[in-house]
């Protein structure tokens, strides 16, 4: 099998190949704005069709399908309305949207003034990951470029309708992924969830109905929009359709961002999209869509095919795509020992279950350090976790509890071993 | 007329209005719903994770905190899966609290040592190193923090921000670490609100800190008489004295607060230098004397008095009934305005806790309560009077008071008629008599919208029975 990964054969990276795409003139001289231009000549509503036809699901995480989110978005085109895209782009493992960005940063622009002519809304704004300081310069030339050409601003195309862009910078924290604690952070405030219902698309910034989309979803609706909602579902199953960008990172001879048809095969990609395992070892174990995402052992690794529901039939979810693989010297508990550190560190401090919880899972976790460790101190480390989950505003607290569930679940005896052994010659 | 709906908690059928919180609802209805951050003052954090339900046809549980009544829901928080939810989340809340319950004043009144008795009572699988945070930290006004006690609830940053909207209270830093820290030391007149809605003991009264043990408390519920507001509050009391001032929720009048001022009207009531018998100056000093002694002295002569705008309906009813027919002129001393009329939370500028009912009993009784009356019974003083004098109960402006004791030095004798504490500008008078105290009286005040707020007698710390209206017989003598 050919390995296809980063080639034009498929959506969102087939302008990559082409020297120079982030430049708006190479950008349209391959066909790009054109669909933009052609979707103000279209009903609005008829641009929401398209892309809930096309089946396309969120592509941040949580994989809801974005035609039935912006199903909930006030139809009324007078009303004060954003739309915010998230390239926060935080979760471990995950560097997809920061790929599309740096190399094409305006197929994203052209997904967002389409969505923005579908959804209505007068502004809108890029909240990019801090550390991505190179994507956010690389966006705001891109998006002066397209003030230049008139597809911003005021009355663009002289269609009427006006749309301003703004890149926000993040300050690097994981929270901020989240829809609310980013619209939290995007009001100057501390980034913190909100407490839902209200949705966003009800009352969101500044209280007013705001969509937030993933760089990735808004980035496939101007393909969606250029070649239909059919050409779109020719990939993937009927609940995943279309292709997705994973980011994969880890043990494999050729690590990186590939875009490949939802359910192929872990398998195809380690083997024929990233080479193989690297130095030839054995494959240990696979997270399958970022750091909050349970582990796959090996054998389930071997079986499992990228969807949606595949995945999650397995016990893991398919996240952002980000495909952490590991071989056979990478120790569990050292794993472990990091995720917990990250979610400890990373708990914006909201919600007592989370806020406590994370805390104290990595405390119990290190109990080794201090020679207090017992092996029960697994189960503790279980039922904790579980105490913790779908007990907060966020997801943050499952996201901590998930990959300790699903680790104990694949590697117990591993972690038994683990905590049992002192650190300290 | 809001609409109603019907409901049905842990298959007990209430009622509540459309639309309206689903907890309170619950806790309106005499329903246990654990919480701790949901106040029905503020807005709505659902942060603590406590008040977690279940309901039929919804597949997650979710914060009751955060709902509205609809008609026909079915929710339950009895469930096993939500008693196990509210377990654990406890065990969170308590996971790295100090537990320092023994040198804690909040101890008793505790929302942690409730729910843990009611909800917890399991074992500890706490070995770790507690997060410690800075304890013993004054934030000003009369209010001190310990960040380690504290659970997050965000009550205390919600109620600087949305009630007095002072914004001197944030949350710092992330995950087990944030903790409560003042932009600037708070400066607000409502402070020690914070320390009432703190359902733990972060936030506590540095007045009444290691004062006495809450479990030796007993209450009075009375109203505050710092204002022409006339907030309901509640007064903390045990044989010893009196403690504490507490607002009690009066949707009419102070909705759940009380300001700062308020808190400090039971001073003193218990105070040992309060005034408790009858005392004749000798050279400064106050000593007890035989009442009869004082009634001899005021005998044949003109009777003047100088009454305060804090006294009860029935005070001045009494009073004007006791001097009737006599020749006695009567004055009515009226604190200054303190401070703008209105400070748009509760505060009046009017300090007179019942200048209103005083006003129209002077009317009633057919005497001028005007400044001009007063001035001239003052201006009109001579040696064969004597003059008694109300001392204000809570006095905001001595300087002020100050300025009418000298113009009645002219008098042959002058009596004050106090029920607080012997204070040194007492020396002008020639006898001092002890009436009661706001917390020994039962009656009624009428407040600046013109309502009736009762006071209501606690235990009593000095004299109850020989009122102003006792010593206004004295003018037939």
């Amino acid at each position: 099998m050919k390995d296809v990964a980063n080639y034009k054969d498929y959506a969102l990276l087939s302008y990559h190949h082409i020297p120079g795409v982030n430049n708006i003139e190479v950008f349209e001289k391959a066909g790009g704005y054109e669909t933009m231009k052609a979707c103000f000549d279209k009903d609005p509503e008829s641009i929401k069709e398209e892309v809930k036809l096309s089946g396309l699901r969120g592509r941040g995480g949580a994989g809801f399908p974005t035609g039935m989110k912006w199903g909930f978005f006030s139809k009324d085109r007078a009303a004060k309305k954003y739309l915010l895209c998230n390239a926060d782009e935080s979760e471990p493992g995950t560097f997809k949207d920061r790929y599309l960005v740096e190399k094409n940063p305006h197929i994203l622009i052209e997904g967002m003034i389409i969505s923005a002519w579908a959804l209505a809304t007068q502004k809108g704004y890029i909240y990019i990951r801090g550390e991505f300081h190179q994507q956010a310069v690389t966006l705001e030339k891109a998006i002066k470029e397209a003030y230049a050409k008139g597809y911003l601003g005021k009355n663009i195309l002289g269609k009427g309708f006006d749309f301003d862009l703004y890149v926000h910078r993040g300050a690097g924290a994981y929270i901020c992924g989240e829809e609310t604690g980013m619209i939290s952070s995007l009001e100057g405030k501390k980034g913190q969830p909100k407490l839902k219902p209200p949705f966003p698309a009800i009352k969101g910034y500044r209280g007013y109905p705001t969509m937030v989309n993933n760089v990735e979803s808004l980035a496939a609706v101007s393909w969606i929009m250029r070649h239909g909602a059919a050409a779109y579902k020719q990939w993937g199953t009927e609940k995943s359709p279309g292709t997705k960008l994973f980011s994969i990172s880890g043990d494999v001879n050729k690590p990186g961002v590939i875009e490949v048809p939802l359910s192929t095969s872990l398998k195809d990609i380690i083997e024929i999209h990233c080479g193989g395992m690297r130095n030839g070892k054995k494959l240990k174990a696979v997270i399958p869509g970022g750091s909050s995402c349970p582990i796959f052992d090996a054998e389930v690794s071997n079986v499992v095919k990228m969807d949606y529901e595949d995945v999650a039939a397995k016990g893991s979810m398919l996240g952002s795509g980000a495909i952490i693989v590991m071989d056979e010297t990478r120790n569990m508990g050292d794993v472990l020992k990091w995720t917990l550190e990250f979610y400890h560190h990373e708990s914006c401090g909201q919600c007592t279950p989370c806020r406590e919880g994370t805390g104290w899972l990595e405390s119990v976790f290190k109990r080794r350090d201090k020679g207090t460790a017992k092996k029960s101190d697994i189960d503790l480390l279980d039922k904790t976790a579980s105490a913790m989950r779908g007990q907060t505003i966020c997801a943050l607290a499952d996201a901590a509890a998930m990959p300790t569930q699903g680790m104990i679940k694949a590697f117990r005896e591993e972690l038994e071993t683990y905590v049992s052994a002192s650190p300290k010659k | 007329m809001t609409e109603k709906v019907k409901l049905t908690w842990n298959g007990k059928e209430i009622e509540a209005p459309k639309g309206s919180n689903l907890l309170q609802a619950a806790l309106d209805n005499g329903i246990e719903v654990a919480h701790y951050c949901y106040h029905s003052g503020l807005s709505v954090a659902g942060v603590c994770r406590m008040c977690m339900v279940e309901q039929d046809g919804v597949p997650r549980t979710y914060p009751s905190c955060n709902a509205t009544c609809a008609e026909g829901m079915v929710v339950r928080n009895d469930t096993p899966k939500i008693k196990a939810a509210v377990e654990s989340t406890l065990q969170f809340h308590l996971l790295n609290h100090p537990l320092d319950c023994p040198v804690c004043d909040q101890a008793g009144e505790c929302g942690l040592q409730d729910y843990y008795m009611k909800h917890g009572q399991y074992d500890s699988q706490m070995i770790d190193k507690k997060v410690h945070k800075e304890k013993v930290q004054d934030i000003g006004k009369n209010v001190m923090l310990d960040a380690e006690r504290c659970i997050l609830c965000s009550r205390c940053t919600r109620f600087t921000e949305e009630v007095t909207k002072t914004n001197e209270l944030g949350i710092l830093n992330r995950g087990d670490h944030a903790e409560i820290t003042v932009n600037e030391n708070l400066k607000n007149d409502y402070a020690q609100n914070l320390v009432d809605i703190c359902p733990v003991g972060a936030l506590t009264s540095k007045d009444f800190r290691f004062k006495q043990r809450v479990w030796f408390l007993e209450e009075v519920q009375t109203t505050c008489i710092g204002c022409a507001t006339g907030c309901s509050v509640k007064v903390s009391q045990n044989k010893n004295g009196a403690y504490r001032v507490k607002p009690i929720y009066d949707h009419e009048v102070n909705g759940h607060w009380m300001c700062d001022d308020g808190r400090n009207i039971y001073k003193h009531v218990s105070s040992p230098t309060r005034l408790q018998n009858a005392s004749e100056n000798i050279n400064g000093l106050f000593v007890p004397v035989d009442e009869a002694n004082v009634q001899n002295s005021v005998k044949n002569k003109k009777a003047k008095y100088i009454l305060t705008a804090a006294l009860t309906n029935g005070e001045y009813t009494n009073f004007f009934n006791a001097i009737k027919g006599s020749k006695a002129e009567i004055g009515l001393y009226t604190l200054p305005d303190q401070g703008p009329e209105f400070d748009g939370i509760l505060r009046r500028g009017d300090k007179n806790a019942n200048s209103r009912g005083a006003k129209a009993a002077f009317e009633l009784a057919g005497y001028d309560h005007s400044q001009a009356a007063l001035d001239k019974l003052l201006n009109g003083i001579s040696s064969s009077d004597v003059v008694y004098v109300v001392i204000p109960e809570i006095l905001y402006n001595e300087d002020h008071f100050n300025t009418l004791i000298a113009k009645v030095e002219k008098a042959a004798v002058r009596i004050a008629l106090t029920p607080g504490e012997t204070l040194s500008t007492l020396r002008a008078f020639n006898y001092l008599l002890p009436v009661p105290s706001f917390l020994e009286k039962n009656g009624e005040i009428i407040n600046y919208q013109g309502s009736n707020r009762k006071l209501r007698a606690g235990r009593a710390y000095g004299e109850i029975s020989k009122d102003v209206s006792y010593y206004g017989k004295w003018v037939n003598v």
